[in-house]
């Protein structure tokens, strides 16, 4: 966490409470590779939060009921090359797994789903698409032959 | 000169089979195979043959004595997963139990529950009956077990434990204690006890495989590798008798119990992969005439001592806990006993085998029935086979409340009944 020195006016006792602090740390829900546990969540989060950290974190500010946490650090690949032969690294990042308390699940929401593609009743577009379907279809050729050219034969 | 010696050998053979050729000629003609059967080569480089070869050492397993049977199924040694009692995993009893192919049922066995039951109508005596012991009999046992409890907490001075040791340092010796005198006592009215044998942290393991999953990468990848699973448990202590326990259910009511199924890879329990020896030992060595197993007992560590859960949060986890132990526990005790009876995965158990155990941290304690019905585990021995393994678990019960001024209040005699008829239990 860069320390950014913010010059605050000086609280008195009895003012209102006008300003909440958050720890500029940035946590990013992500759907695991590997199929987990439905009470497991994971998140890639800043390189020096804690399990501690991140347990307090969905605690206190989401209300999140928190089992157990444990982090990984993955080794971003250290191959890929640029134009001048120069190794470019892609960076590290941390992973922490999450298992929720209190028997809650989560499950990765699907946030581009399949639209279904069936155009409508005599729409210019399912015309097209026939049209295109009939024509592969002429082109194929004949199946007998067994991918014989036309010109070859009787 | 070998020629020689070849020719000799063969002409006995050869009269022999002259005279099946006649005795063929004589009758129906498709009577015997002219040739041997046509079976897969066990040296080629193709599935057929690694099957042949599965084959023919598994014949040799079923072949072989007892203890090469042990050593040649424990001999591959590859990565297997360690799998632990006492875990810090949560939800373990659900992984466990697809692992062990056990079905969990709340509630003790109604050999158990049938005594309870007896004990609230007969509102005269207030403590619970234990079929084959009087009253008289009864008291003594509940005034001994006040002074075991008394001699830990209270005549007894001790320096102040280690940090993360209180429980070894102290219930350990009580429990080692009450295991010691009540066997001691018990045994005169269950006389099979006398030829027992009672073994202080005694090492058990088991070894076993079940489910299977393609390596994904590496020299071998494509294949399929069997998992396998490694038990190393150390319980506090264990009573093991000469005769087999009676079954607590028949083996055909485990076809309906119902097992969770764990789809996921073991290694998101978490659970991790070693590779060592593999080992299965139900505590004494082969020829020990003691080889059925009686009770365990248990002790809740430190670290996962429900005062501490508590602190953490995680209370809905301390039954979970106590749940996995005792299953693993039972299960790599009672499947050990079971391999010592030469049962494995392609000779499945011709009977149940049998084991208890209680699991304490000194106030609470938990009692667990396990009825082996199954070691066939493995993917290719498990495809129709009805038989689950059943594990009975109670919740856990407080022995007594606390220690006042050389008194023990609140005395559980409910628990210190159940605790008794676990010891009656006889063959």
């Amino acid at each position: 966490m860069p320390v950014t020195r913010i010059l605050h006016p000086i609280y008195q006792l009895g003012n209102p409470q006008l300003r909440i602090f958050r720890p500029n740390w940035f946590l990013t829900l992500v759907r695991p590779g590997r199929e987990q546990p439905p009470d497991t969540v994971q998140f890639r989060i800043p390189m020096d939060m804690t399990k501690c950290d991140v347990k307090n974190y969905l605690e206190k500010i989401y209300n999140v009921p928190v089992g157990v946490v444990r982090t990984r650090i993955q080794f971003g690949s250290n191959k890929k090359r640029n134009h001048l032969n120069q190794k470019v690294k892609k960076p590290d990042y941390k992973v922490a797994y999450i298992q929720l308390a209190q028997g809650q699940t989560f499950t990765f929401p699907d946030i581009f789903p399949e639209k279904d593609r069936t155009p409508e009743e005599g729409s210019m577009e399912e015309m097209q698409e026939k049209f295109m379907e009939d024509e592969k279809q002429r082109q194929k050729g004949d199946p007998r032959r067994g991918g014989v050219t036309e010109w070859f034969g009787l | 000169m070998a020629a020689r010696i070849r020719l000799s050998l063969l002409v006995p053979k050869n009269s022999s089979l002259l005279g099946i050729q006649r005795r063929v000629h004589t009758e129906t003609a498709a009577k015997e195979p002219a040739y041997p059967p046509i079976v897969a080569s066990l040296t080629a480089k193709s599935k057929s043959a690694r099957l042949r070869q599965v084959e023919e050492q598994v014949k040799k397993i079923r072949a072989s004595p007892l203890e090469e049977k042990l050593s040649l199924i424990t001999r591959i040694q590859r990565k297997k997963f360690v799998v632990y009692p006492q875990t810090f995993a949560r939800n373990a009893d659900r992984w466990y139990q697809h692992f062990t192919k056990t079905a969990y049922i709340p509630g003790l066995p109604e050999k158990f529950t049938a005594a309870a039951a007896d004990g609230p109508d007969a509102p005269a005596g207030t403590r619970a009956a234990v079929p084959g012991i009087e009253d008289e009999a009864f008291a003594e046992i509940r005034s001994l077990v006040q002074r075991v409890i008394l001699q830990e907490h209270w005549h007894v001075k001790r320096r102040r434990p280690f940090l993360y040791r209180h429980q070894q340092q102290t219930v350990g010796p009580f429990l080692r204690n009450l295991v010691k005198e009540l066997t001691l006592r018990v045994a005169l009215h269950n006389p099979p006890l006398l030829h027992s044998s009672l073994d202080f942290s005694p090492a058990v393991n088991f070894y076993w495989r079940r489910g299977q999953r393609i390596i994904p990468k590496g020299h071998r990848r494509g294949h399929l590798e069997p998992t396998r699973f490694q038990i190393d448990d150390r319980p506090l202590c264990q009573i093991r008798i000469t005769e087999r326990l009676p079954q607590f259910a028949p083996l055909e009511s485990s076809y309906e119990a119902e097992v969770p199924e764990v789809n996921l890879r073991p290694d998101l329990m978490p659970l991790f992969r070693r590779q060592y020896d593999n080992h299965i030992f139900t505590g004494a060595k082969l020829p020990d005439p003691a080889c059925y197993g009686h009770t365990q007992f248990h002790l809740v560590p430190d670290q996962f001592h429900r005062d501490r859960m508590a602190r953490l949060q995680q209370s809905d986890q301390v039954e979970v806990f106590l749940r996995a132990n005792g299953l693993a526990s039972l299960f790599a005790w009672t499947g050990a006993q079971a391999m010592y009876q030469g049962f494995w995965n392609h000779e499945d158990v011709d009977r149940p085998f049998v084991s208890q155990a209680v699991i304490t941290d000194g106030h609470f304690f938990s009692f667990f029935c396990y009825q082996l019905n199954t070691v066939a585990l493995s993917v290719e021995t498990d495809a129709n086979n009805p038989r689950k393994n059943l594990l009975w678990g109670s919740e856990s019960l407080r022995l007594y409340e606390r220690v006042e001024d050389g008194e023990v209040v609140g005395l559980n005699d409910h628990v210190l009944a159940l605790l008794v008829h676990f010891l009656m239990n006889r063959p």
